[in-house]
């Protein structure tokens, strides 16, 4: 003889209400069809039919075997779905947080220390620090020194400055006359030109 | 109310009290009555190019601290009627300074004067911020040297936080002079181009002075360049002072080489 063993999803239902019943069925259709929909109580024929419309599979009356876990995924599908809609606005929310555009000069002796992303788009001054944990995109020239520890960042520096990405110098030379995109790939501090011009507007 | 004029630069030897003898001095021959305060307390210059070194009786310490009266201590220049001087203390040091004190004398001037023109004192710390504390503009002088522009740019980052209208919500107008150009070498590349200075510093330019021997001599014998008709530094303070009475005056090109006979002929044998 040859057996499988699987384990499958159950809604178990009290049946009360017969247009309670069809209108939460309804609503909620995509997230049960494939359940197997066990019903407690009388089925009348409106509901028969409506189940054999819907294809859904289901059994009435019968006693299932009693798991630790029962009747939990009913109650919680609902509150689960809201937790995962939150986190992502938390997440949203901190990520604009986080985003900072500046359009000021950075004079010499200004410290600004900068907790999530910076775009800034003015010029940066020859004894002005910047400190960023996020990505960084200046579009003017840089004289002073940047401190990034973001995934990249993109400028354009003269010799006089100072930059360093994840604690390591990165060569000026590179960095001179045209934009520069500077990432961290496989722990190497990769500098690639920004060919086309860009227009800010 | 006069205007409150700070003159600033950051370093120190850049023409900050020559370019306040000098424009006091052209904004009194505009016919404006114009007051120039020596704020440098401890280390008074500007009463040596001023001429005025044998007539200081009291100094601005005194007038502060209510010793004598505000008239006492003001000298007229024998070389233009609308010309003030208030002469910095020689022996006190800066620290003596406070700020309700510097407010009441300043109003007092500026209640009496079209333009009230104050001197600092070199560095940032509390000699400069009490300088700058109540004026309504300033004038920044750079020379066009590396060193010059990072200081005046820090001196403008501390105007820009520290002085009362800021902090009132509006803002401190800033000039920009710059001071000592040679046009051979600004040409050759030796020196920052003025248009690089701007946009370091991005403030406006109301003038550039070219560098002048004659600047030394006439700050040794107490009479500022500007009556010095010939001179081209002199015409640069000119236009300056005309420029900062509200009148419109062009930048002249002080910055490309003089082709006149004599280099013609040098540039020949060359």
């Amino acid at each position: 003889m040859q057996t499988k063993q699987f384990s499958i999803k159950v809604c178990e239902v009290n049946l009360i209400d017969e247009s309670e019943f069809i209108s939460y069925f309804n609503k909620n259709y995509t997230l049960f069809k494939n359940h197997l929909i066990s019903i407690n109580g009388d089925i009348s024929q409106k509901i028969e039919e409506y189940l054999n419309e819907k294809e859904l599979k289901y059994i009435v009356n019968i006693e299932l075997p009693k798991t630790k876990n029962q009747n939990r995924v009913n109650k919680n599908i609902t509150p689960v779905e809201s937790k995962e809609n939150k986190e992502l606005k938390e997440l949203e929310n901190k990520q604009k947080k986080s985003f900072t555009v500046l359009d000021t000069l950075i004079r010499s002796g200004r410290e600004l220390n900068i907790e999530g992303d910076l775009l800034l788009l003015n010029r940066v001054n020859s004894g002005a620090t910047i400190t960023t944990d996020g990505n960084l995109i200046i579009t003017k020239i840089v004289d002073g020194s940047i401190r990034c520890n973001g995934n990249f960042m993109m400028l354009k520096a003269s010799s006089k400055a100072n930059i360093i990405f994840h604690d390591v110098e990165v060569d000026n030379s590179f960095l001179k006359e045209r934009l520069n995109r500077v990432e961290l790939k496989n722990n190497e501090i990769i500098v690639t030109p920004v060919l086309k011009e860009i227009n800010w507007v | 109310m006069g205007i409150v004029l700070a003159v600033i630069s950051g370093k120190g030897g850049v023409g900050k009290t020559t370019t306040t003898a000098n424009v006091g001095l052209g904004i009194a021959m505009n016919g404006k009555k114009c007051v120039v305060v020596d704020f440098d307390i401890g280390q008074r210059n500007l009463d040596m190019i001023l001429g005025l070194e044998n007539r200081v009786v009291y100094d601005i310490i005194q007038v502060m601290d209510e010793e004598v009266g505000l008239k006492q201590a003001l000298i007229k220049s024998k070389m233009d009627d609308n010309l003030y001087f208030l002469a910095a203390s020689q022996t006190k040091d800066k620290t003596v300074l406070d700020s309700k004190k510097i407010k009441k004398l300043i109003d007092s001037l500026s209640d009496e004067f079209e333009f009230v023109i104050l001197d600092a004192p070199a560095g940032i710390e509390s000699g400069y911020e009490h300088t700058i504390e109540f004026a309504d503009s300033a004038i920044i002088v750079v020379n066009p040297e590396v060193s010059s522009i990072r200081d005046a740019d820090r001196a403008i980052g501390i105007l820009d936080s520290k002085s009362q209208k800021v902090k009132d919500g509006s803002e401190v107008k800033k000039y920009l002079i710059i001071n000592r150009i040679n046009a051979e070498m600004v040409q050759s590349g030796e020196m920052l181009a003025s248009e690089d200075i701007l946009d370091i510093l991005s403030i406006p330019l109301i003038g550039k002075i070219p560098e002048d021997k004659g600047i030394v001599d006439a700050s040794n014998q107490g009479k500022p360049i500007i009556l010095d008709k010939k001179s081209p530094a002199g015409q640069a303070y000119r236009r300056i002072s005309t420029r900062l009475c509200g009148e419109i005056v062009d930048l002249m090109d002080i910055e490309s080489v003089k082709s006149g006979f004599l280099t013609k002929i040098k540039g020949i044998f060359q």
